[in-house]
């Protein structure tokens, strides 16, 4: 068969396969089964790129969608979706360069938002059909050909991460590339990152680096510096336990469209089945007093 | 329904990547009523397979939805 000549501009690689634990090269951890692995996002350092958005819709063979402008600064992805993993928010702070920056600076605010990856994750505890489970990396996968598109994960999920497909039916969301763990890589978006504001790594190593980071925040003068996410800290709220994804944030929550106080959906279950029992005991008994009066 | 054949040379759960006879290749979803399931996609994959496949453009978005994949000749 003759070769394409476009093949022809591919040169072959020096390397006959896979670096074996190539994550010990671009990310200083030794990825292994059993143990937790996870994102430590340094919104101080992310300079909106979108690196990382491109190696996630690359690796995964995810398709771009949200075609035009949106009309939200340099946002065009929106939101995270079915077919956005990886989200880069832009938020501009009003009334920041008059006040406190000098005029070359600006008031800029950038994020790259991603699955949580929940320790206790409320879309696992909501899936019927067992969809979705917690891998041997302490990440949480949607496993598609178990998924039957009911979406009760959709609502379940306190952060909105997870979606349903309009094309497959099927619900979507990061993997934390699960494919690449199994096979030593470290994950797309944290190897593209060039400023390292996304740093991958097992969970308790990356929790102490990042409070090192706050620590030298604060005393650099950032004292609005906080983690989110961490054990004890806002975002890990609502029996959560932790987020194996979590940031450093310079500003509330929801100024990065993060809740303040995410709670599991499971916790609301016994307070809504008891409220409900109650409005219909009260309705029963109203009804039983009138009748009684004729 | 538009058709297109080539080699199926990437599959990542319900997607996959389709490279045409010319070199191009187009990023492919299975649609949800599909004559096809995702996991079939991966043995044409290692095989490298000639598929023929039928689809139509998604609004706002850059793919194409497959309807049916089947063996080229």
């Amino acid at each position: 068969m003759d070769m394409h000549p476009r093949a022809l501009e591919q040169s072959n690689s020096q390397f006959g396969g896979p670096i074996p634990n190539e994550s010990e090269l671009t990310a200083g951890v030794r990825i292994e089964p059993g143990k937790s692995y996870g994102f430590f996002t340094d919104t101080t350092l992310c300079i909106g790129c979108k690196a990382c958005e491109v190696a996630c819709k690359e690796w995964n063979n995810l398709p771009a969608d949200n075609l035009g402008l949106t009309g939200q600064s340099y946002d065009n992805t929106g939101a995270l979706s079915a077919n956005t993993w990886r989200h880069v928010n832009f938020i501009e702070k009003a009334g920041v360069r008059e006040n406190d920056l000098a005029p070359f600076q600006s008031g800029w605010l950038m994020m790259s938002d991603v699955c949580k990856h929940c320790h206790n994750a409320p879309c696992l505890e909501a899936c019927p059909t067992g969809a979705l489970f917690k891998t041997e990396f302490d990440t949480v996968v949607v496993q598609q050909d178990i998924c039957n598109g009911c979406g009760y994960c959709v609502p379940a999920c306190p952060f909105g991460v997870v979606d349903l497909s309009d094309l497959d039916g099927k619900a979507h969301k990061c993997t934390l590339c699960y494919d690449r763990l199994k096979g030593g890589l470290e994950p797309a978006c944290a190897k593209s990152c060039p400023t390292d504001s996304i740093q991958f790594g097992e969970i308790g190593e990356l929790q102490q680096r990042a409070r090192e980071r706050v620590g030298e925040l604060h005393r650099l003068g950032a004292e609005e510096a906080y983690l989110y996410g961490t054990p004890g800290a806002p975002g890990a709220t609502g029996d959560l336990g932790h987020l194996n994804a979590f940031f450093l944030l310079t500003d509330r929550p929801e100024t990065y469209n993060l809740p303040a106080a995410p709670t599991r959906a499971s916790n609301r279950v016994v307070p809504s089945l008891f409220s409900g029992l109650a409005a219909v005991a009260g309705l029963a008994l109203a009804a039983a007093a009138m009748f009684a009066r004729r | 329904m538009r058709s297109m054949e080539g080699i199926v040379t990437i599959v990542q759960e319900g997607r996959f990547q389709l490279t045409d006879d010319v070199g191009v290749s187009h990023l492919c979803i299975l649609d949800r009523n599909a004559a096809a399931e995702p996991g079939q996609l991966a043995p044409l994959q290692r095989r490298q397979a000639r598929v023929r496949v039928r689809y139509t453009r998604p609004r706002n978005l850059i793919g194409f939805l497959i309807h049916s994949v089947a063996l080229a000749g």
